[in-house]
């Protein structure tokens, strides 16, 4: 009944259409006008209305949203190579702003200033060799200062020295995260797909010494200030680990381990002072992963070292929670 | 459309020149594959079967005998027979395709299933592929040496040999550079 | 010339050789798939702005299996993200754009009589019809359609298990795309063959429009790339079908071991993103071409600079060839080939740049027309301009590690792509409308379909760069599992608002384009006083296009407003006249 009536109504609204078309072509007729020839008045209005809407409506847009949309935008990082990043976005922001704010005025300026009439001609111009090579070579020694900043921030974060760091693997599987810590040894013990079965969720091989003294949870805490190496697996499809608020992204793809390093800055406490107190460090999957895509999630704590000694403590090793046979 | 009618020659080739550029870059992608993927180890090692070798030979034959016949009808003469010579090799070549991989599977290497390993599943996959494109080629054949038989074609019009030569050739140098390619890789 | 064959329904209409008719066929399909794309999107924003709220609509057209009441289920909405995409992508603007545009223009634009070859060409529509169904035929199987997003990743795409969409649905958007591919390779082979070698006497490379310099760009970089795509698909359907084990390795998926081992989702990632990234610019080159001409023909001087034009659209061409990477920063990849790939991405930017400040300086003293092609050609470089800039950042391997999958970068390819390019398209369609059906376009709506869709279109896609920034990652059913997105509501709210009324507006477009095929005032020959051949044709559109000889080219296209001339337009094929220079 309902999908009648919406058919009907909008068969209504074609036939008013057609009518209102009709009538206007043969008022045109009438007058002897041509109802689709545009007009001297059309220029200006159209001159007029891009200049106020495509370029001082929109350009103040831009400004409100940024004013009232970009308190919306993740706080500063709160890790060592993020703040790095934080540095590169906020000159490519800025470099990107500027060239907005000059381009996109001439264009509205030039579309209002050279709306056409009869009695106006315009100026045949049609290269310029000069000023093709000024506006290669400025845009060219522009990215040349970006791609060298970009480059130097992505190796450094890319060749970080991880020796010291600890190392804590994230298991990824439709639809939860798990943690897995590589004990006193700091070495995670080696783990195959084919023995993940009952308990062993994520197949590590027991007979491996290095094995034992893992601890698998399911939340990860860190000490502020120490560096942390995170390896990733995935059990079945691409997932990816990002860590926002830590500037930490990366793919968790089956067959392969990935990884990425970093020193968390913040304590989750400070971040609690400055953010509120419903604010969490935490892992979201960021690659299509099916069904629960939207709800794969895992705090990250980060603490004081005698608050995660703390915790860590409590936890139990794999050699106390798997069975051996 | 007089002003086509001229230049269908050179149009036919060039669209057909065009059409097996696109063919290079779809054997591009999969050969690239098969080095990105070999790179990666636990890559099974094997001997290309003999008759992918007598592949090889029929193919660069029957590339020879279509070359005699297009030499035949450029100057008038009836290219029937040697068209039918190429048309045998390639059928020919089309079986010892299919006994190549019988011979692969009777030495272990598989498509897929317990004990197949990529090496073997790329030899597959590609081979198929031209195999594939070859058939489109034997159905050009087919239909030119029919015309030629039936004397369509003259000294002075003889575009389909001229593009059924053009695209056999073709596939014969894809499979040379696959069969070499696999070989030394 | 009547040496053609009687033409019955079925030959003028249906199974055309004739590349003004095959051209028509591009565009009506593209437009009818459009509006289901668009539908689509529509459909899936009710949901994302207000999760979990039942919408009767919603029930409406998925029912009782797929939005229980009149809640979207959420396999049916990455099914629907995933559709969207690949439709709108495809269908309308690869096969839209310059299915339609490069049949229609090229051999007229040239001076040729039609393609270099019209069978082929019938073919290349018949495929992409095919195509059409076959996707059209995965919306309704049980299972659902594809679902792993347009860029179908493994292992989700190849697992029915990981989501159901990855079934039949899959299968059949594989053998689409398998058909779509064949499509585009047919079409692209006539592009480039027509114009080397049909152009009329006169008609050097230099004196082409840059329409037709942008189609053979494109249709080049087609046929190199799209077949890549194909040997990605068939790996891929191997993996899916026969057990091979080309992206698979290690996977358990709902409790049961897969025996595959060996394969490597990310091979799957470059060979993908081999086609996937140039597709872009084969989206965006035919509408650059498409908006330079428009341009010019309305400001009524000369396109600035068209040397330097086609320079960057073959800069544009190359470099596109080599940044694919940028799609694969957070893979894992050797840091190495990030730097490299980040490089090159960024190296885009100065042929873009080039192109803008043309664009700019051909507005510049100008007199110009406003006709609704003309605004959506402006449009065109006001949306290029502000999403070319946000692929700066995303171009950055640095930067590109928090909003890598974010609504940044939805709202980038948005307004470079759903924005940009689709201006170019409606650029082309108003200012070619005359050419085709021998009638004008209702200028009025086309005045309030720009103005309405401009705003619209920003106020989609604007903000969802600060989703981005926020964090809120793409593809997600509801941003409500998350307590860090709740202050993002408001924006969706606006964002949907927006796209409800930008998606009808559209349906104005659809109307006046098939009103005016049937009731728009008829149209002079030449009715925007263009110079480019395609205008010296007579208005009843002929099979070989002129009834006489072929005219001969004598100048270049962008002769307007010249000093010494009488008018402000000189049309190609006007003998220069005594002491006059060529340009």
């Amino acid at each position: 009944m309902a999908s009648i009536l919406v058919g009907l109504i909008i068969l209504l609204i074609v036939v008013v259409l057609v009518q209102i078309l009709r009538v206007n072509e043969l008022l045109s007729e009438v007058n002897d006008k041509d109802a689709n020839e545009v007009t001297d008045s059309d220029n200006n209005t159209q001159g007029i209305l891009f200049f106020t809407i495509a370029g001082v409506i929109y350009l103040a847009l831009v400004l409100w949203q940024f004013k009232y949309w970009g308190v919306h935008i993740l706080p500063p990082a709160s890790s060592l190579h993020g703040a790095t990043i934080d540095g590169l976005m906020n000159f490519t922001l800025g470099l990107i702003i500027f060239v907005f704010f000059i381009t996109q005025p001439i264009l509205v300026w030039f579309v209002f200033k050279y709306r056409g009439s009869k009695n106006k001609a315009a100026f045949y111009y049609p290269h310029n060799n000069k000023l093709e090579i000024i506006w290669t070579t400025v845009p060219t020694i522009t990215l040349a200062a970006v791609i060298l900043y970009g480059l130097n921030v992505w190796i450094d974060i890319t060749s970080a020295d991880t020796s010291d760091a600890t190392v804590v693997e994230v298991y990824a599987k439709q639809f939860n995260w798990t943690a897995r810590y590589a004990g006193d040894d700091n070495t995670l013990g080696d783990s195959n797909f084919r023995l993940v079965k009952g308990l062993n969720e994520l197949g590590v091989d027991m007979e491996d010494v290095n094995a034992k003294d893992d601890i698998v949870t399911r939340e990860v805490h860190l000490v502020v200030g120490k560096p942390v190496l995170l390896k990733f697996r995935s059990q079945d499809v691409i997932h990816s680990a990002y860590l926002p608020h830590f500037r930490v992204q990366m793919n968790c793809v089956p067959g392969m381990t990935t990884q990425f390093a970093f020193t968390p800055t913040q304590t989750t406490a400070e971040m609690k002072e400055q953010e509120g107190e419903n604010f969490d460090f935490i892992l979201l999957c960021n690659k299509i992963c099916g069904i629960a895509h939207y709800n794969m999630q895992m705090k990250f704590i980060v603490e004081s070292e005698e608050d995660y000694n703390t915790w860590i403590a409590s936890q139990k090793t794999l050699k106390n929670t798997l069975t051996l046979k | 459309m007089m002003e086509l009618a001229l230049k269908r020659n050179i149009v036919s080739k060039q669209l057909l020149c065009v059409g097996i550029c696109g063919i290079v870059m779809f054997f591009a992608g999969l050969t690239s594959a098969y080095i990105v993927r070999k790179a990666e180890g636990n890559w099974l090692e094997f001997e290309m079967p003999v008759w992918f070798t007598i592949s090889t030979v029929a193919i660069i034959a029957s590339s020879a005998l279509l070359w005699f016949s297009f030499q035949n009808i450029r100057v008038g003469r009836s290219a029937t027979q040697l068209l039918l010579g190429t048309l045998i090799l390639g059928f020919f070549f089309a079986y010892s395709q299919v006994q190549g991989w019988e011979q692969l599977i009777s030495e272990g290497v598989y498509l897929t299933g317990e004990g197949s390993n990529p090496a073997g599943s790329f030899i597959y996959v590609i081979t198929l592929a031209h195999l594939l494109h070859l058939v489109g080629g034997l159905i050009a054949l087919s239909v030119t040496t029919i015309k030629s038989k039936q004397g369509k074609y003259s000294k002075e019009n003889y575009l389909g040999i001229g593009l059924t030569s053009i695209y056999w050739h073709f596939l014969g140098l894809l499979w040379l550079y696959l069969f070499l390619f696999f070989s030394y890789t | 010339m009547s040496e053609h064959h009687k033409e019955t329904f079925i030959t003028k209409y249906v199974f055309s050789l004739d590349h003004k008719m095959i051209a028509k066929q591009f565009l009506i399909t593209g437009m009818l798939m459009g509006i289901v794309g668009m539908a689509m999107s529509i459909l899936f924003r009710l949901q994302l702005s207000n999760p979990g709220e039942s919408f009767a609509v919603l029930e409406f057209f998925f029912g009782e299996k797929w939005a229980p009441g009149g809640v979207l289920d959420p396999n049916m909405y990455l099914a629907l993200v995933t559709m969207h995409g690949t439709i709108l992508v495809f269908w309308v603007l690869t096969a839209g754009l310059t299915g339609t545009f490069a049949n229609f223009l090229i051999p007229l634009q040239i001076g040729a009589r039609d393609m270099a070859s019209g069978f082929i060409n019938m073919l290349s529509y018949w495929f992409f019809f095919g195509a059409t169904i076959v996707m059209l035929i995965s919306l309704f199987v049980e299972s659902g359609p594809a679902s792993a997003g347009w860029t179908v990743y493994p292992p989700l795409s190849a697992l029915p298990q990981a989501i159901p969409g990855s079934g039949l649905g899959q299968d059949l958007w594989l053998i689409g795309m398998a058909l779509f591919i064949v499509s585009s390779l047919l079409g692209g082979l006539n592009y480039i063959v027509t114009i080397l070698n049909l152009r009329t006497k006169g008609m050097s490379m230099l004196r082409l429009p840059l329409t037709v310099w942008a189609l053979l760009i494109t249709a080049i970089i087609g046929v190199l790339t799209f077949p890549v795509l194909l040997a990605c698909a068939l790996l891929l359907i191997f993996d899916r079908s026969f057990g091979t084990s080309f992206y698979l390795s290690d996977i358990i998926i709902n409790g049961e071991m897969l025996h595959n081992t060996g394969g490597s989702p990310i091979l799957f990632e470059h060979l993908f993103w081999f086609l996937g990234h140039p597709e872009v610019y084969i989206i965006l080159l035919p509408a650059l071409g498409l908006v330079s001409e428009v341009m010019s023909v309305n400001t009524r001087k000369p396109i600035f600079g068209y040397k330097a034009m086609v320079g960057a659209m073959i800069a544009i061409a190359f470099l596109s060839c080599i940044v694919w990477g940028h799609h694969m920063f957070v893979t894992g990849m050797d840091p190495f080939l990030g730097s490299v790939f980040t490089f090159t991405t960024l190296l885009i930017a100065i042929p873009s740049a080039v192109k803008v400040f043309n664009y700019l300086t051909t507005l510049w003293k100008g007199n110009i027309r406003f006709t609704p092609a003309m605004l959506f050609a402006i449009g065109f470089v006001s949306t290029f301009i502000t999403g070319g800039l946000t692929g700066l950042i995303l171009g950055d391997s640095a930067l590109d590690i928090n909003v890598h999958d974010t609504y940044f970068v939805v709202g980038h390819f948005h307004i470079v792509m759903g924005v940009s390019a689709i201006y170019g398209m409606f650029a082309g369609v108003y200012h070619w409308f005359p050419k085709m059906y021998g009638r004008m376009m209702n200028k009025k709506l086309g005045y309030f379909h720009f103005w309405v869709t401009f705003i619209s279109a920003y106020g989609v896609f604007f903000p969802m760069h600060f989703l981005g920034l926020a964090g809120l990652p793409r593809r997600y059913y509801t941003n409500s599992a998350f307590p860090m997105f709740d202050g993002l509501t408001d924006i969706n709210e606006v964002i949907t608002f927006f796209a409800i009324i930008g998606g009808l507006v559209q349906l104005l477009f659809i109307f006046n384009f098939f009103y005016s095929i049937f009731k728009g005032t008829k149209a002079s020959q030449n009715p925007w006083k263009s110079n480019t051949l395609e205008w010296t044709a007579p208005i009843e559109r002929i099979h070989g296009n002129w009834p006489g000889e072929i005219p001969t080219v004598e100048r270049w296209p962008y002769d307007y407003s010249k000093p010494g001339a009488d008018d402000d337009f000189i049309p190609q094929d006007v003998p220069l006249t005594e002491g006059e220079t060529e340009h």
